[in-house]
């Protein structure tokens, strides 16, 4: 059957559940049916947030384990913490190119490398996605500049075409940021296949 | 701004309950904040022209839809499944009398903890009440079940448990939703002898209730489905385990027959039998707890029908449903192979627990309270802290570790009772402003009435922060004056960014519980930094700065006072992140070198925002 499942992992702050809304709504104008499961309470403030985004003939929330065909990491070590839903054949890994620090006293972080290297021999897309919105006008529109790097990926074909996305996306910031992401993965600017 | 008139939107769950019971003629709703509930109120208050309220707990919550309900009204009352422990105690009655108009009251249970105390199965409520339970599978289903919901309360005049869970009401997914109705509102109906629960009436109301029983039984067969393949297998599948299955069975192209349970509390017993009776072999699968489990096996016990069952023997009891453990279970039950193949979690991945805001006054309130146990001259390991739920209950993490209990609303000031009399070791309890009014208050007149000395350190933010800055009732009631009129004797106010004083204040408290034996009560005055922000204009707010010369990179900005937006630079002296910054100024005194300060003005009303 006709679907594609995306975990989007980062920090409580980010516009996580907001990148769901948007690829929700883009589905409704497509026709498509997109499931999100958010995760709301206390993990809105600096936590490790997920949503699982299911695209098509779907049912049930939740993705299986190893059953992600995108991983996305809006906070490069958040993938990390969800590796459990890649498999190496099957998932791709797209990773913000930013690590963010936990709000603990002592931590230790893991450099974009750290994580780079624990990802070797999978599928892996690395984007400045902060860059990315901070030029379309707005750090608030990194979660747009993903979308806009997956739908170039070609995660939404055959299901949410890109007029649904620019009409989902309303601001122009957000619009500005998921056309800059796809030109970047046209021009080849992305480091591949780690 | 969702149009009622456009019927196709994507939204979440909890906004399709709202809806539906728009549809259905709700004309008053009410409920506790707590999260996977809250969203349900929330809509209702901006979209519908209906009365909602947030109430002082959910007992209340309960007492008023259930008034509204005995006098003809279409209530609704929503609460998170630890909240419907609070107002069980009018629940199990409400079952004896019945109601007028209608009665749904939602139970948002939270299988896997996502924001919770336990993940405790509410549908045994409806068990233990005779209450029957609906339960939704998807956003759809949650929309279209709460309008039947009402449909049922009313036609049997008797309440109706509408159950969801994290994963219906925090989902977004589209729904087709049915036009508003006119909201239902009652007309006075006097009737003591079934109101009134004196033995002689609760006696008679108990005969009734078990016929009102007897009539839900017949009742809820029509709401429940089989979907019929031919097959010699058959799957019950209860609520959100049904979208499950059926993904399941695509995906791995296994022919069964599936019931979609949509009333686990009671089962419909004529549809069940039947499909039983057609089949060798039955999959029980649902989220939690085996309750249609054991229902079916009664069932099938007493009609001497014998079958091969299974149910909580392949399907985990532990946390909520994924597809994984349908594999699981389908692997044992249909004999196949299923092997998925995933990468491995590292283990050397920093935690990342959720942390308090920047602005947040609570962290400088565990701060002024640490240091103050110690200026009292009280041993910090001989001094038990219960804590209690809230924003407030992450002062449990490093580095303020300053919780040793939390377990329930109100339980921080109830919890040091017990800690004084079994140790006597004085106790402080920490309770957020609205948990206080919640059920925090009854405690503190118990330890007012006993005589139990301990210190109350009220974290008044103005509002109920943690499931999104619902007022409290702090806005209009003085908790000081409160605890003046308990009669608690010593009560003081604090600033927590005035940390020196605060510190003071809360150390002569400390002292005078010693001195005195009995309760104080300190209250730390400062708003949630949330609500002031979204009373400001945010390009406009002050920023603090660090003077790199002063300097030391000794750490405390970050390691132990822990704002967000204090990051340390590769040579550990701090840089402050422009972005999150909010200009409180609550840094400003902890630095010991003076190194850092505010920069730019305040808004207009920044101190009557943070202190009114």
């Amino acid at each position: 059957m006709a679907r594609v499942n995306i975990l989007i992992a980062g920090v409580g702050g980010q516009g996580i559940i907001t990148a769901g809304k948007m690829i929700a709504e883009a589905g409704n104008y497509s026709n498509t049916k997109v499931l999100i499961a958010e995760t709301h309470g206390l993990a809105q403030r600096g936590g490790g947030v997920n949503i699982h985004v299911r695209i098509g003939e779907v049912n049930s929330p939740l993705i299986p384990l190893g059953k992600a065909d995108y991983l996305v990491g809006l906070e490069a070590t958040e993938v990390l913490r969800n590796l459990n839903y890649a498999s190496r054949k099957h998932t791709t890994i797209i990773i913000n190119n930013y690590v963010m620090r936990p709000v603990l006293p002592k931590v230790k972080l893991l450099s974009l490398q750290e994580v780079l290297d624990k990802l070797k021999g999978c599928n892996v897309h690395v984007i400045d996605a902060n860059q990315i919105a901070v030029k379309a006008g707005n750090i608030k529109a990194a979660n747009a500049a993903i979308l806009g790097f997956l739908y170039s990926l070609g995660a939404f074909e055959g299901l949410i075409n890109e007029e649904s996305f620019i009409k989902a996306l309303k601001y122009e910031s957000n619009i500005k940021a998921f056309k800059i992401a796809q030109a970047i993965k046209i021009n080849g600017i992305d480091i591949n296949g780690i | 701004m969702i149009e009622l008139s456009t019927t196709k939107r994507v939204i979440l769950g909890n906004e399709a309950i709202a809806f539906g019971a728009l549809s259905a003629g709700v004309s008053i709703a009410t409920g506790y904040p707590g999260t996977p509930s809250t969203e349900i109120i929330e809509t209702l208050m901006k979209y519908g022209k209906i009365y909602a309220e947030w109430s002082t707990n959910e007992k209340v919550a309960f007492e008023t839809a259930y008034g509204a309900a005995i006098n003809g009204a279409f209530a609704l009352t929503a609460m998170k499944h630890v909240g419907l422990n609070v107002a069980a105690d009018p629940l199990m009655s409400s079952s004896y009398t019945g109601v007028e108009g209608a009665l749904v009251i939602v139970s948002a249970d939270d299988p896997s903890m996502w924001s919770s105390q336990n993940e405790q199965d509410n549908r045994y409520y409806g068990l233990h009440a005779l209450i029957p339970v609906i339960e939704p599978y998807d956003p759809q289903s949650a929309h279209d079940l709460t309008v039947e919901a009402f449909k049922l309360s009313n036609k049997v005049k008797h309440p109706v448990i509408l159950r969801s869970t994290t994963r219906i009401g925090h989902i977004r997914g589209p729904v087709e939703l049915k036009p508003p109705s006119k909201p239902v509102l009652g007309s006075l109906i006097k009737n003591p002898r079934r109101y009134v629960l004196v033995p002689e009436n609760a006696r008679r109301n108990r005969v009734e209730q078990l016929k009102r029983w007897e009539k839900i039984e017949e009742e809820v067969e029509n709401l429940n489905e089989l979907i019929d393949n031919d097959s010699e297998n058959l799957i019950i599948a209860s609520g959100i385990s049904f979208g499950y299955v059926i993904d399941a069975i695509k995906e791995l192209e296994i022919k069964t027959n599936v019931l979609r349970l949509s009333t686990p509390v009671p089962i419909p017993k004529r549809l069940i039998l039947d499909a039983v009776s057609n089949s060798k072999r039955v999959l029980i699968v649902e989220e939690g707890e085996p309750i249609v489990e054991y229902q079916v096996k009664d069932l099938l016990y007493d009609q001497g029908v014998r079958v091969e069952l299974h149910g909580k023997d392949l399907v985990s009891r532990v946390g909520e449903m994924t597809l994984d453990k349908i594999y699981y279970a389908f692997s044992k039950f249909f004999g196949l192979d299923l092997v998925s193949e995933y990468l491995e979690i590292p283990q050397d991945i920093p935690p990342r627990p959720p942390a308090l805001c920047p602005g947040c006054p609570h962290r400088n309130s565990f701060i002024d309270l640490k240091k103050a146990i110690t200026m009292a001259s009280f041993k910090p390991n001989e001094t038990f802290i219960s804590g209690d739920i809230g924003c407030y209950t992450l002062g449990f993490l490093p580095p303020f570790d300053a919780q040793d209990s939390s377990t329930d609303m109100g339980s921080s000031i109830g919890i040091a009772n017990g800690v004084y009399r079994s140790t006597g070791n004085i106790p402080i309890a920490v309770i957020g402003d609205s948990t206080f009014f919640h059920s925090g208050i009854s405690a503190l007149v118990n330890a007012v009435y006993n005589q139990t000395p301990m210190l109350v350190f009220v974290l008044d933010n103005r509002s109920t922060a943690m499931t999104g800055q619902q007022p409290s009732p702090s806005k209009e009631i003085d908790i000081g004056e409160v605890a003046k009129g308990l009669g608690v004797k010593y009560v003081k106010y604090v600033d927590p960014f005035d940390v020196n004083s605060s510190i003071k204040e809360l150390s002569n408290a400390l002292k005078w519980v010693k001195d005195n034996k009995q309760p104080a009560v300190v209250i730390a005055k400062r708003a949630c930094a949330l609500l002031v922000m979204d009373n400001v204009e945010e390009d406009n707010l002050p920023k603090a700065i660090v003077d790199l010369e002063k300097c030391t990179g000794c750490s405390i900005c970050y390691d132990y006072f822990t704002c967000p937006a204090i990051i340390p630079r590769k040579d550990k002296k701090a840089e402050i992140d422009n972005y999150t910054c909010i200009g409180c100024g609550a840094c400003v005194p902890v630095c010991p070198f003076k190194a850092i300060s505010l920069k730019g003005n305040k808004p207009e009303k920044w101190d009557e925002l943070w202190l009114g």
